[in-house]
């Protein structure tokens, strides 16, 4: 499976792009979230509003076998709405803030979303039968007359327009008091955690009413605070591991074998840091943003403001690779504290073979990285580019006093328009890049 | 001076933030405001170093004094996380963890006499003394701001009057290089002369007659307790913490948003 572009048998290509074109942007459609299901047929999608949008890859078109399918709306549920928290007086948003597939066990798919406070589980099923025939009411529901019936009949299921059904079937509530920014699937398929600022917990997916919290960070004097969890991951193979991340810039690996709380890691992973390049901002852009391990479960990528760095499970003092997403914002960075731009959390994603990596930046820019041939790339994703099976043509940020022709100066980045969330196909050579509030989907141009 | 304007308006712009952060829906972002109140500290540091500018310390009495003090050289090889292996109490090494931000910055304070110095000196005497020092008298009572504070008393406590030393002349290059140099952001190195000269600035910052600047201060003592009241002193521990600690904050920020107003027209 090919990886990054940079050689002249791939290139990406536009595909399709899915939300309103308005310059207006309503708060509630940006999206929050994205992921594709293990098999890569269905892409969701969380936005602020607390609604998520599923995506359904349909099959290739058998006249035109060269062009791949395209995704079509499969499901939309309001999956949170917003609450209230009485007893502290605060508005719980209804932001979902990220989607995890189940694997695939039936017919249905079941998917996990969480807001700030509450997991769920959705069930999102087909129907395309519907039983006719019955005895005690009519077809449109009305309930008949029992002394009018005077024969028995079986009701026949008849095939109905496809309806697909997403309904909740789990709520796990109340577990954490400070606000969730991830949930992550055990592989036992029975399991999975979910972690706030300063706990992680970890749940039975049947079991709604308690969970297990496996970390517990909080200080016993909040004054003492210095560093808070990021990211928490489970491992892809070995259930009784996982991964999370701290605004410190280290990552902590723990055995859930060891013990019962997992306050003391297994494996400490950090990257001393460059004395020469310390600043006032050097505590908030060391902060991991998502960690993600490789579907092999060799390795891990953090992602933190200016870089994202693969690291070997085996090796814990640094990472083994390290690559640059906008260096050039470095000299910028006391600008983007005041327009809060350093906060943005930026995630990160492998493609389905480890060789490649992505992530996004600002002005609608994400970068691809080629693991094996270290070449790199910037795309855009942008409606001026949209038009079918148009191919992206690579970016460049002029970092240098002179600009080239087609470059961009970084005082002419528009720092509103970020690309935070990005998904890969896990068998294919698609992406999944939410810009704003539109979703675009790139694939590799087939010869 | 121009860092001593910068680091005044990145305080000011960090407040804002910190104050916004109160009245956002959602609640207050946990990361967001640690994040801010580090930044925040740092640039007070700056701005504490940048107006001490003539002071120089004696690193002969300064040093004394820490010879003084309890020594753990363990507490040097801190890492965070295994924190619960050392021997000493949690509470020790929290603080002494905790403290490896606020010395980052505590020895860019004191860059004035670092200089002066053989620059061997400023690896010398790497040891935990004050973390251990002061979380020894911070313990018995719950007091809101760790660290400097926490130095403070120590200063005032023990140390004998200080005789400054003529500064010499520094170039700010040298200075943040200094900064910069000081630490790697791993090992919980801190230079115990450098410290106690921190508490000597810290010791006549009460003394200056710039309210509103040392009231922040006192805010935002070290990491996180700023946000935490400092006149209510000792806090009810309860899950509400990091929302009501928005709220005091910003009822202090409000007390002191005349003073501190007339300090930035004043720049």
């Amino acid at each position: 499976m090919a990886g990054v572009a940079g050689g002249n048998d791939f290139q990406w290509c536009f595909s399709q792009v899915k939300g309103a074109i308005d310059e207006d942007v309503a708060e509630a459609d940006i999206i929050s979230t994205v992921e594709f299901n293990h098999s890569g047929e269905l892409l969701a999608t969380g936005d602020k509003g607390g609604r998520v949008v599923i995506f359904q890859h349909e099959q290739e078109c058998k006249n035109r076998p060269n062009l791949r399918g395209e995704y079509n709306v499969y499901s939309t549920f309001q999956s949170h709405e917003p609450e209230f928290d009485y007893l502290k007086s605060l508005e719980i948003e209804e932001k979902i803030n990220k989607i995890r597939w189940l694997p695939q066990q039936n017919s249905a798919h079941f998917l996990l979303s969480t807001n700030d406070k509450t997991i769920k589980l959705w069930k999102i099923g087909e129907r395309d039968k519907r039983a006719e025939g019955y005895n005690l009411k009519d077809e449109d529901g009305r309930l008949r007359d029992p002394f009018r019936i005077t024969s028995l009949r079986v009701p026949v299921l008849m095939p109905m327009d496809l309806m697909v059904e997403a309904s909740p079937r789990r709520v796990f509530a109340n577990a954490h008091t400070y606000h969730i920014n991830s949930i992550s699937v055990n592989s036992d398929h029975q399991t999975y955690l979910s972690a706030d600022d300063l706990r992680i917990n970890l749940w039975h997916l049947e079991i709604t009413d308690r969970s297990f919290n496996i970390v517990d960070i909080k200080p016993a004097n909040m004054e003492e605070l210095t560093e808070v969890i990021t990211a928490a991951e489970c491992h892809p193979n070995q259930c009784n591991v996982f991964v999370y991340s701290s605004s410190k810039g280290t990552i902590r690996l723990c055995d859930m074998r060891t013990a019962a709380l997992c306050d003391s890691h297994t494996k400490f992973f950090e990257e001393p840091e460059d004395p020469s390049s310390r600043s006032f901002f050097s505590e908030i852009i060391s902060s991991i943003s998502d960690v993600k391990f490789s579907h092999s479960g060799r390795y891990m990528m953090t992602r933190d403001y200016l870089s994202v760095k693969v690291w070997d499970l085996n090796m814990e003092n640094r990472p083994v690779e390290t690559y640059q997403v906008h260096e050039y914002l470095r000299s910028k960075l006391c600008s983007l504290y005041e327009n809060d731009c350093i906060f943005d959390k930026f995630e990160c994603c492998w493609n389905g073979s480890d060789s490649a990596i992505m992530t996004g930046s600002y002005n609608n820019f994400f970068r691809m990285f080629d693991r094996n041939t270290r070449k790199d790339i910037t795309l855009e994703a942008s409606r001026e580019s949209s038009k079918p099976r148009a191919t992206l043509k690579p970016r460049k940020v002029s970092t240098g006093g002179k600009r080239k022709k087609d470059e961009i100066s970084v005082d002419s980045l528009d720092f509103n328009k970020k690309i935070l969330h990005t998904a890969w196909h896990p068998k294919e050579n698609v992406i999944a890049v939410a810009a704003t509030n539109n979703l675009y989907i790139f694939q590799d141009k087939i010869n | 001076m121009e860092y001593k304007v910068e680091a005044h308006r990145i305080m000011s712009i960090s407040l804002g933030k910190i104050y916004n952060s109160r009245v956002q829906r959602g609640g207050i972002k946990l990361h967001k405001n640690l994040l801010v109140s580090l930044v925040l500290r740092s640039a007070r540091q700056v701005y504490l170093r940048d107006y001490y500018g003539g002071i120089c310390l004696s690193a002969q009495q300064a040093r004394e004094w820490c010879e003084g003090e309890y020594m753990d050289s363990e507490q040097d090889k801190l890492v965070p996380g295994s924190t619960e292996s050392l021997p000493e109490s949690d509470g020790q090494s929290e603080v002494a963890v905790d403290k490896q931000e606020p010395s980052n910055v505590v020895e860019s304070h004191a860059a004035l006499d670092v200089e002066s110095e053989a620059s061997g000196e400023q690896d010398h005497a790497e040891n935990g003394v004050l973390d251990s020092g002061c979380s020894e008298l911070k313990t018995p009572e719950e007091s809101p701001e760790a660290s400097p504070t926490c130095e403070v008393s120590n200063v005032e406590n023990l140390h004998e009057p200080i005789v400054p030393h003529t500064c010499t002349n520094r170039k700010r290059s040298a200075d943040d290089s200094e900064l910069t140099d000081s630490l790697p952001k791993k090992t919980k190195v801190m230079s115990s002369t450098l410290i106690s000269k921190n508490d000597e600035k810290k010791a006549e910052t009460e003394e200056m007659d710039t309210s509103n600047v040392s009231s922040l201060i006192t805010i935002f003592g070290s990491s996180f307790s700023g946000l935490l009241s400092s006149e209510d002193g000792a806090q009810p521990d309860s899950e509400a913490e990091d929302s009501d600690s928005g709220q005091i904050c910003c009822d202090q920020m409000l007390k002191n948003l005349n003073p501190w107003s007339t300090a930035i027209v004043a720049f």
